[in-house]
Order: C-alpha cells, then sequence, then structure tokens
C-alpha cells in the first residue's frame, strides 16, 4: 500500500469516526449510543490496519486486532450487560439541548483542525487528519460526559474519547510501542469493569443511578 | 545489582497484595501490612543510597530512579509504613462497630497495596506509557477503596472520582503521544527509547515547539485533574473526605504528589523545547486558581474531613506556584513542600479519622474538647493544623517561604500578593475550624478510651519528621532535594 492511499484511507476513516461521535452526541437512546461507540471502535481497528499495512509495522496488527477484540466487543458487550442488570429508563435526558451541543461539536472541530494548520512540518509526523480527529473526539467526548446524567452514556463518553487518543496514537510515527498499547487497553478494560461494578452497587443499594447522586456538595 | 532494586520495589507491594488475598485473619492481616510497607520504606532508602552514591539508575530502559524520582519514593514510603501503624488501631475499631465486615479485609489490605505498588512504578517509570498507565492504575485500585464501605456517599464520591480522573487522566495521555510524535519526528523516525524521558529530555531543544505547547496543554489538565488542582479538582474534596481515613491520608499526602511528579516530568522537556515563558505561566495560572478557588470552601466548611480536601487543592497550588516562579529557589521550595504537606496532610488526616470515631460524627460544630479527650493526639492535632497554616517553627512554614521569596525574586508581584491575601485568610479559617475542634468541653457520649499504641507510633513518626523540617533539614534529604532542584531546573 503507498502512502498516498493510506493517508486518503486514514482521512476517510476519521471521517466516518467523527460521524460516529456526531450520532454518540445525538443518540436519545442508551444502546444507539453503545452501538454508534462500538462501531466508532471497529472503524479504529480498520485504521490500524490500514497503517500497518502502509507502514509493515507488525505489532500494529496486533494491536489493530486487540482493538477490535477489547473495544469493539468485549466493552460494549460489558456495557448492555450492565444497562440490562440495572434496567434503567433508556432514553437520554441531556442537561443542555441537543442543539446547543451540537453547535459547540461544531466549534470545537474547527478549533482542532484550525490548531493542526498551526503546525509545521512537525505535522508529517502524524498520518493525513490524525491529529485534530483526534483532538475533536477527545473534547466531544467530554461533551457528552458533562452534558448526560447517566452513568452509561458517561462511560460511552469516555470510551469515545480514548478512541480519539488511540487513533493519533496508532497514525503517529509507526505506533506507540505494542508493550504500552497493551497496557493501556489493560487499563481500559479494568476501569470499565470498576465502573461497572461501582454502578451495579449503587443499583442495588439505592436504586438511583450513581451520576445522578449529588448530595456532595459545598 | 542496584538496578535489580527498581525492579523488586514495586513488585514487593504487589506481591504482598496478592498474599494478602489468601489471608482471613486480622491480625496477621495488619502484620503484613506493617511489614510489607517497611519493605517498601527500606527498599526506597536503598534507592535513594544507590542514586547519591552512583547518579541516576536504570533498569531496562523502563525504570529510571534520580534524585527527583527518590524524593517521591521516600515519600511514598514513609507514608505507606505510618498508615500501616495507623490502620492496625483503625480496623479494629472498624471492625467493632460492624462498619468493616471481617470476611472483606483481605480485599481492602489487598488493593491497598496494589495502590502502593502503582505508586511507586509512577515515580520509577522512565518510560512515560508506563508512567501514564501505573497513574491510571492508582485510580482504577484506589476508586474501589474510596467505595469501599458501599454506602452512598462513598459510591457517588467513588464514581465522580473514577469518571473524572480517567477523562481527566487520558488527555495526559494524549498528551504523551504528542510529545512521542514530536521526539520521533525530531530523531527522523522512531528509535530506541522514543517514549523514555530521559531520551526524550537529551533532545528537548530539538523538539518542535508548536506540538509539545499542545502536548503540555493536555499534560498539564490530564495530570492536574489527577493533581487536584482547580478548576480540574472537583472530585478531590468528595474522594478525600469518604474515603476510609487511612487511604485519605494516601491519597492527600501521597496520590496527588505522583501527579505532580507526572507533570514535572513534561515540564522539563516543554521548557527546553518552547522557552521557559510557556510551561512556567502555565503552572503559575493552575497555581494560583487552585489556590484562590481552595480558599473560600476552607472558610464556610463544617466537615472535617472536606475541610483537608480542599486544604489539599490549596497545597496543590502552592506547589505548582513554586514550580511556576521557577528557579532554583522556588523549586528547591516546590519539592520541599510535596514532602512537607505529604507528611503533615496525611498526620492530620490520620488523626481527624481518630476523632471522628470518637465523636461519632464529621460535622466540626459537634466536635468539641478534643484536646481533653485526646491529650496526645489533640497537642499533635493543633502542631500539625498549625503547620498547615504555615506558622513557624513547622516545616510547611519553610517552603512556604521559599515559594513566596521565590515569587519576589522573580518580581511576579500580583501573584505573590494574591496568594499571601489567600493565605493569610485560610489562616484565619483554619484556625478558627481546629480551635473550635480541639477546645471546650467535649459532651457526654463522646468515646474516651485511652489512646492506643496505634495510631499514637505513626502520629508521632510524621510529626517528628514535620518539626524537624522546619527546623533544620538534615544533610541527606538537603542533598537529594538539591539534586533533584537541578534536574528539574536543567
Amino acid at each position: 500500500m503507498t502512502v498516498e492511499l493510506a493517508t486518503r484511507l486514514i482521512d476517510v476513516l476519521g471521517g466516518l469516526l467523527l460521524f460516529t461521535m456526531l450520532l454518540i452526541l445525538a443518540a436519545g437512546q442508551v444502546f444507539r449510543a453503545i452501538y454508534a461507540v462500538a462501531a466508532q471502535a471497529a472503524f479504529l481497528g480498520v485504521a490500524g490496519a490500514v497503517l500497518a499495512a502502509a507502514t509493515g509495522n507488525v505489532d500494529l496488527w496486533v494491536i489493530a486486532g486487540i482493538t477490535v477484540v477489547a473495544k469493539a466487543v468485549l466493552l460494549p458487550w460489558l456495557l448492555i450487560r450492565v444497562v440490562r442488570r440495572v434496567r434503567i429508563a433508556r432514553e437520554i435526558e441531556p442537561v443542555i439541548p441537543v442543539h446547543l451541543t451540537l453547535t459547540i461539536a461544531a466549534g470545537i472541530v474547527v478549533l482542532a483542525f484550525h490548531l493542526n494548520a498551526s503546525l509545521g512540518p512537525v505535522r508529517q509526523a502524524i498520518t493525513g487528519n490524525a491529529l485534530p480527529v483526534g483532538v475533536t473526539l477527545i473534547l466531544i467526548g467530554v461533551l457528552v460526559m458533562a452534558s448526560r446524567r447517566k452513568a452509561l452514556v458517561q462511560m460511552v463518553g469516555l470510551f469515545a474519547s480514548e478512541n480519539g487518543i488511540f487513533f493519533t496514537a496508532m497514525a503517529v510515527s509507526q505506533g506507540m510501542p505494542l508493550i504500552i498499547e497493551i497496557g493501556v487497553i489493560l487499563d481500559v478494560v479494568l476501569g470499565a469493569l470498576v465502573m461497572g461494578i461501582l454502578v451495579l452497587r449503587v443499583r442495588s443499594s439505592v436504586d438511583a443511578d450513581i451520576a445522578d447522586l449529588e448530595s456532595l456538595r459545598g | 545489582m542496584t538496578s535489580h532494586l527498581l525492579w523488586i520495589a514495586p513488585l514487593v507491594p504487589f506481591a504482598a497484595g496478592l498474599v494478602m488475598l489468601l489471608v482471613r485473619d486480622r491480625r496477621v492481616l495488619a502484620a503484613l501490612d506493617v511489614a510489607a510497607s517497611l519493605a517498601v520504606l527500606g527498599l526506597a532508602l536503598a534507592v535513594a543510597r544507590a542514586v547519591s552514591e552512583h547518579g541516576a539508575v536504570t533498569a531496562l530502559g523502563v525504570f529510571r530512579a534520580d534524585a527527583l524520582a527518590v524524593v517521591f519514593l521516600v515519600l511514598v514510603g514513609l507514608l505507606a509504613v505510618a498508615v500501616s501503624i495507623a490502620t492496625v488501631g483503625w480496623m479494629r475499631r472498624e471492625v467493632a462497630r460492624g462498619e468493616m465486615r471481617e470476611d472483606r479485609l483481605r480485599f481492602y489490605f489487598a488493593l491497598v497495596h496494589g495502590f502502593v505498588a502503582t505508586m511507586v512504578v509512577t515515580v520509577l517509570s522512565d518510560n512515560l506509557g508506563i508512567l501514564w498507565i501505573a497513574m491510571e492504575g492508582t485510580t482504577i485500585t484506589s476508586a474501589l477503596l474510596v467505595g469501599f464501605h458501599g454506602d452512598r456517599h462513598g459510591l457517588e464520591a467513588a464514581w465522580k472520582y473514577i469518571i473524572v480522573t480517567t477523562i481527566g487522566i487520558s488527555f495526559g495521555l494524549f498528551g504523551t503521544v504528542l510529545y512521542y510524535g514530536a521526539a520521533a519526528h525530531a530523531q527522523g523516525g522512531v528509535f530506541a527509547g522514543a517514549m523514555n524521558w530521559s531520551s526524550i529530555s537529551a533532545i528537548a531543544d530539538r523538539l518542535d515547539p508548536g506540538i509539545v505547547r499542545i502536548g503540555f496543554v493536555f499534560v498539564m489538565v490530564g495530570y492536574g485533574t489527577k493533581a487536584g488542582l482547580a478548576p480540574v479538582h472537583m472530585w478531590l474534596p468528595d474522594a478525600h473526605s469518604q474515603a476510609p481515613t487511612p487511604v485519605s491520608a494516601l491519597l492527600s499526602g501521597a496520590l496527588i504528589k505522583c501527579a505532580l511528579f507526572g507533570i514535572i516530568r513534561f515540564h522539563g522537556i516543554a521548557r527546553d523545547a518552547c522557552g521557559p515563558e510557556f510551561s512556567h505561566g502555565l503552572l503559575l495560572a493552575f497555581g494560583l486558581v487552585s489556590v484562590v478557588v481552595a480558599t473560600p470552601f476552607i472558610i464556610v466548611q463544617h466537615d472535617l474531613k472536606r475541610l483537608l480536601g480542599y486544604h489539599s487543592v490549596e497545597h496543590v497550588g502552592i506547589i505548582a506556584l513554586g514550580l511556576g516562579f521557577g528557579g532554583r529557589l522556588g523549586t528547591y521550595g516546590a519539592l520541599l513542600h510535596v514532602i512537607n504537606h505529604g507528611v503533615t496532610k496525611a498526620l492530620v488526616f490520620l488523626i481527624a479519622g481518630d476523632a471522628i470515631g470518637r465523636y461519632g460524627t464529621r460535622d466540626m460544630r459537634l466536635m468539641k474538647g478534643f484536646l481533653g479527650v485526646a491529650p496526645i493526639a489533640g497537642t499533635l492535632l493543633l502542631m500539625g493544623a498549625f503547620s498547615l497554616a504555615g506558622t513557624p517553627p513547622f516545616s510547611v512554614f519553610v517552603s512556604e517561604l521559599m515559594v513566596i521569596r521565590a515569587g519576589i525574586a522573580t518580581g511576579r508581584w500580583v501573584s505573590v500578593a494574591v496568594f499571601l491575601a489567600m493565605v493569610v485568610i485560610i489562616f484565619a479559617g483554619l484556625v478558627h475550624h481546629v480551635g473550635q475542634l480541639a477546645f471546650g468541653a467535649a459532651d457526654g457520649h463522646v468515646e474516651r478510651g485511652r489512646e492506643p499504641l496505634s495510631p499514637l507510633v505513626a502520629l508521632v513518626l510524621l510529626a517528628i519528621v514535620m518539626v524537624l523540617f522546619g527546623v533544620w533539614i538534615p544533610i541527606e534529604p538537603d542533598r537529594v532535594l538539591s539534586a533533584a532542584t537541578e534536574i528539574v531546573v536543567g
């Protein structure tokens, strides 16, 4: 695979990542947000495979495989299990109206690409537009977390943010060292497990959404 | 031989944690706890000696101990020992009251040592990726500890803690990726150790300033969240106040310092890559905002442990200010403040836990006459509070003075003035709160039992360090701090 083709494919995949991010942001149902983040992780895996073919780095194949297994299958499965167990109301009530969050998201996209344009030749170190797409995903993920009072949706926002980081990390030079990527993914999965435990414990003891508790103030 | 030490240091608490999972007896667990913590402190001191004799020690390009790491490593070891000793008595009381179920004790102790092990890895790692993985590891282990009691408040605090710091720290990972990209670009491709702090800082002046600047902003927000710097501190007062007391002491004393350690590592590279103004200015801004934001919450607080939590925000801010003022004096003051605040805050948290146990409440308006209830702990509480408020002859005064002098030396008059005003207000607030707690006559229902050896031994140990560093800094720590300052100043 030539470098030009890889760059074009990465940009297409970056566009798909942004599109799934908007689906998460606009999702009115917990399940839709979970499916969107699973699709996003699958695109991320494809991006890893494209970069592996372009750079000939075997480690990236492994990383792409782990990404698909852990982030496109395992984590969504975990989330769906938790949703079924807690039997929460599945509609998402945003704290900020959806059209406002979408406007903020548009602002974030413009800002990220503007930031990228301000960089000099160092941009060559990162394939295509992976840097601005990564920044956009991270910030919109935070927006999702801040604008929803549902534990499960906050977790989806977190995973979407992390997808952005992984996307940029894969596109930097030849990706991060394999052992680091594995450690990071392990942390992500363990963190998700602990969050799941907390959500279930609150549901079994006080019958409320953990993200909706607000007795600790001041 | 010495490089083996770097492997053994995190492995000991990790292995101890695994062994604890097999033990069910409270006394055996507590003994293991103290023994493992003593081993961590012993290893930390051995590493310190090796570093002062041979300079920086490395192991396989993953771990690296220099004077800067030693400062934080010894602090983690010292606090682990003090907290373990205090846990013996604390746990006896919790079990007797039915607050802690005996069959779940082993998970508690195992998690504490997993937590200590991840902190040790954090401060010893040379690879910035490992640094991040270990830092996120501290979140995972300690979030379970924060919510360990399983009550509504504890779980709420644990959720806020894990969700805010995980998203925060992922900003730190993004910053790390950008640093890595900048280093690979400067060398024309990936090279051995491209993610290592030692190799990146060696070529720091050739890194692209634009991308490092973006990277440092992400690092500052990310690790700053974990360090409890305002305005991304919102998890800290909840987690520090709801956690079991020994865990609060570790969170406030050691963990937030480990996050600062990460910031210091990245700060050095950013300064060489984009000039001093940028990262110094950012540290200064975060530090000043932290001090200012914490002040009103300290004044109006009634919950004893929340008060101490907000107080940690203030002190992390002071450390950031010291680093932001920069120069040898400011940096030395900041590093000294890391130790002083860590020791003093752990001391006060442990006493607060004892007081809350005796009064059965954490509302300071209902707690009176602690000095009469527990004379020794009460005296130490007064000393600790005056130290936290920045009164001589205690240690915090010395490091705060250095930070202020550094600010004056660099001519940052506005920052110094705001800082001084806040410190005066906080002094008044803290002395008012603690005075209420210490003096007066206690109600009849307060538990007036004698003061047991645990936590007393731990309290005295911490108080000795607190007073000693206020009067005179011993030669060895002074040498390590000076060497660490040279590493930061570059």
